[in-house]
């Protein structure tokens, strides 16, 4: 299990995709960084940022887990891999941990770049004044950001693996968040509770008027995220153990 | 090494209906040796093999590797089998050695080996180029090191020479016979069929899913074709008649006559001819190849000869 561990962080590091998106979002939290310098940035707002930067993490976070799994389908390297082990449970749990645990660790990195970034403008050109407790704050939500961009690379990978590319996971996280979840607040508002989006929101947030269907509290949503992709990936397991390798 | 019994597989698609790809195979692969599988496209060759490892799940029927049962006792094993199936399919955008390295990793296989392995299939000194710049024959190639890596007692190799050039083909079947002159089981599927006869021990022909002919070499070419003997002679006719009269059963056939006798039988023939006043110009045994059994084996009922 160990020696499929490491080749797989190994692996999920030598990717291209990975690499490229780390490095626009690099050149994202640079560009950021030079705005601030440019508008005296004060340290007081910093807690806000990881929201702002959410969306777009989360979105990474979805295509690096469903690449992982739906580029080696694309590619064939399922075959020559399950020649080597052919213990597809421990397989394809191990990809889906790598995947999971990367994308968590990239993302926090990301962010305490961008939160560094942010820090020395504002003393730099800045104001640091009124700040007290920015440090804890903002990390309290940037593991929240990083939690929810890891549960998206769970989903994205779940559904990479049973559709076998993955395009299929992106072209049905589009599908889903743009017609399913807007279906379900217009026509069964009282369903909205189930949503990932609506969990996602409160986990982020907290509790607010924006959800007023959802009665759970901030953690009661990050725990059904959590089911939702445990359930998604053991339904992606179920699959892998039965299928035809061809 | 390898037993396949009763060895059963549909495919079930959606509007194309029930396809049988092997149906009810029997086989058995002693240890050591090459061994060929071949078969017609569509023969169930690339569907036993992935049943042999894991792949695809018979529908009926089961096979067994290095005595575990496949799949469920294949992870038992699978450390001491080497393998390609179809295309040697590896990361396209990695360097050959890192291929190598990343698979050799979960083998616990160091760094040394796969160079060793690169060098041993010819590709040390691309080996740092990603194998997407890679012809078919240096991917072949790369997947028959993949397959060595592990150093393996039983190597199973799906059209191993599929893409290499006239040199690399030569290449391959040298490699093929020094692992089977260690010691170690190679099964191959190939149509090639003038190498796998140059090479192999054992065959099995398979056709529709079953196996038509299985045992060593030279068996398996006696039961194709019956022995005979080719003579050319200027009038045919006239020298079947003489030959009957001999008590020898010839036919003519593509232009000569074709005797029904062994090697051993040459003397009479030409003594059979020679009394008629008939000379012959050629006399040459008649020897089945495997390309020719094969052909006549796989050949579907009601269609002629080629």
């Amino acid at each position: 299990m160990s020696r499929l561990l490491s080749v797989e962080f190994r692996r999920f590091g030598a990717r291209r995709l990975v690499r490229v998106t780390t490095a626009l979002a690099l050149g994202g939290i640079a560009f950021g960084a030079f705005i601030a310098y440019v508008e005296h940035f004060r340290l007081a707002t910093l807690p806000d940022v990881p929201l702002g930067t959410a969306f777009p993490l989360v979105v990474m976070g979805w295509l690096l887990g469903a690449s992982f799994i739906g580029a080696e389908w694309h590619a064939g390297t399922v075959t020559t891999l399950l020649t080597w082990e052919p213990r597809r449970v421990r397989v394809l749990l191990t990809k889906a941990i790598v995947g999971v645990l990367s994308v968590f660790v990239l993302t926090t990195i990301l962010q305490a770049v961008m939160a560094a970034a942010l820090f020395a403008m504002a003393s730099l050109n800045g104001s640091v004044a009124g700040a007290e407790g920015w440090l804890t704050e903002t990390a309290t939500t940037a593991l929240r950001v990083s939690a929810l961009s890891a549960i998206a690379a769970a989903v994205g990978f779940a559904f990479a693996a049973v559709g076998r590319n993955t395009a299929a996971a992106l072209g049905v996280g589009f599908a889903y968040v743009v017609v399913v979840e807007n279906l379900v607040r217009g026509l069964k508002p009282e369903w909205s509770e189930w949503l990932f989006g609506e969990n996602a929101g409160l986990f982020l947030l907290g509790p607010s008027n924006d959800f007023p269907f959802l009665e759970r509290s901030q953690l009661g949503a990050g725990v059904y995220l959590v089911l939702l992709s445990a359930t998604l990936l053991a339904v992606a397991t179920m699959v892998f153990r039965t299928r035809d390798v061809s | 090494m390898i037993e396949v019994l009763g060895l059963r597989k549909e495919y079930r698609r959606f509007r194309r209906g029930r396809t049988v790809a092997v149906d009810g195979l029997d086989l058995s692969v002693p240890e050591g040796g090459v061994f060929g599988f071949l078969g017609p496209n569509g023969a169930g060759k690339t569907t036993t093999i992935r049943c042999l490892l894991g792949l695809v799940r018979p529908s009926a029927g089961g096979c067994r590797l290095l005595g575990a049962d496949a799949p469920g006792g294949l992870s038992s094993v699978i450390g001491r089998v080497g393998s390609i199936v179809e295309m040697p399919l590896l990361y396209p955008r990695f360097s050959g050695r890192r291929n190598l390295e990343l698979l050799g990793a979960l083998a616990g296989v160091g760094r040394t080996r796969a160079r060793e392995v690169l060098e041993r299939v010819g590709l040390a000194e691309r080996g740092d180029d990603q194998v997407k710049t890679y012809s078919l024959g240096m991917r072949q190639r790369l997947g028959i090191g993949a397959a060595l890596l592990k150093d393996p007692e039983l190597l199973i190799l799906d059209e191993p020479a599929n893409g290499l050039d006239p040199a690399g083909i030569v290449e391959v079947r040298e490699l093929l016979r020094s692992l089977g002159r260690e010691g170690r089981t190679v099964f191959v599927s190939s149509h090639i069929l003038s190498e796998v006869q140059q090479i192999a021990d054992r065959v099995a022909i398979l056709s529709a899913g079953r196996a038509v002919a299985v045992g060593p070499v030279g068996d398996v070419l006696r039961a194709g074709r019956s022995e005979g003997l080719l003579v050319r002679v200027d009038d045919l006719a006239t020298g079947q008649r003489a030959l009957a009269d001999a008590g020898i059963v010839a036919a003519v056939d593509d232009g000569l006559l074709r005797a029904e006798l062994p090697s051993a039988g040459a003397a009479a023939v030409t003594k059979a001819l020679a009394d008629r006043g008939l000379y012959l110009s050629e006399l040459r045994p008649d020897e089945a190849d495997l390309e020719t059994v094969f052909l006549e084996l796989t050949r579907g009922p009601g269609e002629g000869a080629p």
